[in-house]
């Protein structure tokens, strides 16, 4: 049986063909990933079995049935959810008010909030969600708000659950606790589409997986017991321009020279400590990799260093360098939406007073065939680039500014195989151009290859820090392969992973 | 043209078909013939050269205003203040211009010009700065401030400036009234209208540019549409808000040339008639684009004029009313408008 069943369904933004004649099925009580390039049209897929978009041409199947959705109230009522990659919840509500906004079954003027409560923490306990009806989801971390999206889906008792990149915004364990919660929808009989760039997670919890390219179906496959060839998937997903990069990182270049200093810095909102007696010193010629759970301190960190945070105690010193910053939260701080790709560029790179469109046609130009940044039209506005096409500007923009220090917060979120691989090479590049970079990532994969330094943050404080010994000691080789790896672990690296885990959590010393 | 200047114009002429039909609809019921009405409006603005240099005169003002507020609303700086900047900006003008009736005119002028735009924008910094420091809404301020400047020049003006039993200074002096433009087209004759109007539109010209074509003009959008993307960007927000406030208030002085040296030659209590607050809405109708503002600056000095020849048939308040009607109607259009195109795509 189907729970979804896509016929021939075309979208075209403009006389851009978004999507073309696009076909397939999903079971019933089956978690469906599906996998592409940045651009490929998965989001726009998902938004219209929500009911966001409306589709040009083509129909789909709910259960067997044709339906014709005009906006999510109607997939709504079909018991359809979806959790945005950038969440929709009210961050001065607590997570019981965000639930209860909008519901259609809190009829009438008067709200029976003790009932709600109950139904609610039912759903809490069965699905170990692990949520606290009264806190603010300003207070609470990223997972957790991802949670309050789920909870919201199973308030409403949705059947079918559209993920969209759920677990970009999470650190390993909290990816593991996720598929957890996966499971038991699954054992509960739902049916869940999952987006994601992350092959690996396809293999631990895929039943199938389809892949787009260019708007078109190009691979599907079923995964019985584990049983997948990664290698064939990464082909299927970017086509025959599989990236490989391999980049000589020499450490020559490794000298002591200190550009940022932080000493026993504390920081406190409302009370609670943010940044606990932090030291920390990033080096010329050096990527430093910040890991840690989201929420320990690493914004504080960037704004701290990049001189927008200045209430903090302690003694910063920065030794007179211009600093770079690819922000965490591409969509609130990292961009201009309204704007096109040369004038984002423009914003910060410009140097001359009149933009004239020669200039910003040649910011816009670089960026887009440097990155490969795939858009209907090169005037199209940021905001209607896919998410990781928009994350390809903002990394572009942040490089070619040619700052001494840059800070990469979360640099390949969101981002396909092949750009994962070319940004990581011009991360690299950027450190051998004996500039100083600090690396805030919570994809340890990442964290191990590129830095030369690590350090653990949890609860503002650094937990430990690898020298470049001490962490080649645990790599397997010297050479780092940009490619991406989704070969198994190497013994070694696994020992890394699993201290870096506990690390993380606070559960090593 | 692009897309968005095409939504714009469709949303910006459904607004107007809005509007003519409530204002109909309002002169039916006070029991007047709308088509009459309007007939005698236009008749009365386009039918004399004296009628079409007066609208010129009155748009100039709102041009002057509304492209100043144009360059704060970008920037979501909603500066409600224009009136009781333009009136402080003013009032030194004039204060200037009579008591250095000696100096020869072009150093007079620049002088007016500058040390008007200067006191004009200074009471636009004050609010920018409190919002910076205090975070208080600029929205309260400046309406705070319209009440503060108007009692403070009436003060003045009316214990140590003013012409005896008048609200007015004296007049300066007849060698700096600027040419007219009847002076050398007699088809204007006895209109006000002045070379301020020139100024005008270069002023408007010059706001565009400065607005969309520039490195200050695209800071300036960033901050009204993202201001925290427009931090982490590394723009310097707090001197964008303050130079935004202060060309913006700067500009609204411009009227008190076109009023003292291109009209009455004198400054006198409640001369710009509230053109601060039209202002507003010149602005809004325009999408704060200053070419825009042109055309919705001289639509709404037509409404203004022809306001007072209609004042027999029906109140001259009716024009009070078809402002804020259009306004309304851009605001709720403009949603729809956007709404539907932004569903659609199929452009
Ligand atoms: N609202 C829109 N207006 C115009 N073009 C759009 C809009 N939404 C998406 N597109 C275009 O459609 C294409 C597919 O976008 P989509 O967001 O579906 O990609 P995606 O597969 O989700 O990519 P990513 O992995 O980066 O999230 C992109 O080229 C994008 O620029
Ligand atoms: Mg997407």
């Amino acid at each position: 049986m189907k729970a979804v069943e896509f016929k021939n369904i075309s979208k075209n933004f403009g006389n851009f063909p978004a999507l073309t004649n696009v076909s397939f099925g999903i079971e019933s009580n089956s978690v469906h990933c599906i996998l592409g390039e940045n651009g490929a049209g998965k989001s726009t897929l998902m938004k219209i079995l929500f009911g966001m978009y409306q589709s040009d041409g083509g129909e789909f199947y709910i259960d067997g049935n044709s339906v014709k959705f005009d906006s999510p109230h109607d997939s709504i009522g079909m018991k359809i959810g979806m959790v945005h990659q950038h969440f929709m919840l009210i961050d001065d509500f607590t997570v019981l008010e965000n639930v209860i906004l909008g519901n259609e079954t809190t009829t009438g003027l008067k709200i029976n909030f003790t009932e709600i409560r109950s139904v609610l923490n039912d759903i809490i306990n069965k699905y170990n969600l692990e949520l606290d009806l009264d806190s603010k989801v300003s207070d609470i971390s990223i997972s957790s708000q991802q949670k309050v999206e789920i909870l919201k889906l199973l308030f409403r008792d949705s059947g079918i659950l559209i993920f969209d990149e759920p677990t970009a915004v999470l650190s390993p364990v909290e990816v593991k606790e996720f598929f957890k919660i996966i499971d038991e929808f699954k054992r509960n009989k739902k049916t869940i589409i999952l987006i994601t760039h992350k092959l690996n997670e396809v293999k631990l919890i895929a039943d199938r997986v389809t892949v787009l390219r260019k708007g078109e179906v190009v691979y599907e496959e079923d995964i019985i017991d584990y049983n997948i060839d990664l290698e064939k998937l990464a082909q299927a997903i970017v086509g025959e321009s599989r990236v490989s990069i391999a980049v000589d990182k020499s450490s020559e270049n490794l000298t002591n020279e200190t550009l940022i200093q932080l000493n026993s810095i504390n920081l406190s909102r409302n009370n609670v400590k943010i940044l606990d007696n932090l030291n920390l010193s990033l080096r010329k010629g050096e990527v430093l990799g910040i890991c840690g759970v989201e929420g320990n301190g690493q914004n504080e960190i960037a704004e701290i260093i990049t001189g927008l945070e200045k209430d903090f105690t302690g003694d910063f010193k920065n030794n007179n360098v211009n600093v770079s910053l690819v922000p965490d939260d591409r969509i609130n701080k990292g961009m201009i939406m309204e704007y096109t790709v040369g004038e984002n560029i423009y914003l910060k790179n410009g140097r001359k007073f009149i933009a004239s469109s020669a200039i910003l046609d040649d910011f816009s130009d670089k960026t887009i065939n440097e990155y490969d940044v795939r858009l209907t039209n090169n005037k199209a506005s940021l905001g209607s680039l896919s998410g990781g096409n928009q994350q390809k500007v903002i990394i572009s923009r942040e490089i070619s500014a040619g700052n001494e220090v840059l800070i990469f917060s979360h640099p390949t979120r969101g981002v396909d195989i092949n750009a994962t691989a070319f940004i990581h090479s011009k991360i690299i590049e950027e450190r051998n151009k004996n500039r100083a970079v600090l690396l805030i990532s919570s994809d340890l994969d990442e964290l191990v290859s590129l830095s030369d330094r690590l350090s653990v943050l949890f609860k503002g404080k650094i937990v430990k820090t690898f020298d470049p010994e001490e962490l080649a000691s645990y790599r397997s080789d010297n050479k780092i392969s940009l490619t991406p790896d989704i070969e198994i672990k190497k013994e070694k690296d696994n020992q890394l992973f699993e201290l870096l885990g506990k690390l993380m959590i606070g559960m090593a010393d | 043209m692009n897309l968005k200047t095409k939504i714009n114009l469709i949303s910006i002429s459904i607004s107007l078909v809005i509007t003519l039909l409530i204002f109909s609809l309002i002169t039916i019921i006070i029991g007047q013939n709308p088509a009459e009405i309007l007939s005698i409006i236009l008749n009365d603005v386009f039918a004399t050269g004296y009628g079409m240099g007066q609208t010129l005169f009155k748009a100039t003002s709102l041009i002057f205003c509304a492209c100043g507020l144009a360059i704060c609303f970008h920037a979501a700086l909603f500066n409600i203040g224009a009136e009781g900047q333009l009136n402080a900006g003013s009032f030194v003008i004039a204060l200037i211009a009579v008591y250095f009736a000696d100096l020869p005119f072009p150093v007079v002028f620049l002088l007016c010009l500058v040390s008007g735009f200067i006191v004009s924008g200074i009471f636009g910094l004050i609010p920018a700065y409190i919002k910076i420091k205090k975070d208080v809404s600029e929205v309260i301020t400046t309406i705070m401030f319209n009440f503060i400047i108007l009692a403070l020049v009436n003060f003045f003006l009316v214990d140590f400036f003013a012409v005896k039993s008048t609200m007015r200074t004296e007049k300066i002096s007849e060698n700096f009234m600027l040419t007219k433009f009847s002076d050398f087209m007699p088809f204007f004759s006895g209109s006000s209208l002045n070379i301020s109007f020139l100024i005008a539109l270069a002023v408007a010209v010059i706001s565009y540019i400065l607005i969309y074509k520039t490195k200050f003009g695209y800071e300036l959008r960033a901050v009204g549409f993202n201001k925290t993307a427009s931090k982490f960007i590394g723009l310097k927000v707090n001197k964008i808000t303050l130079i935004a406030f202060f060309i913006g208030a700067g500009l609204t002085s411009l009227s008190g040339i076109n009023f003292i040296f291109g009209y009455k030659g004198f400054y006198e209590m409640g001369f710009s008639s509230n053109i601060g607050f039209t202002a507003i809405a010149v602005a809004l109708l325009a999408k704060n684009n200053p070419i825009g503002i042109i055309f919705s600056s001289l639509l709404f000095a037509i409404l203004e004029y022809g306001g007072l020849s209609v004042n027999q048939q029906v109140p001259k308040e009716i024009m009070l009313v078809v402002q804020g009607v259009i306004i309304l109607a851009i605001l709720s259009v403009d949603k729809i408008v956007n709404n539907y195109f932004e569903n659609k795509k199929d452009f």
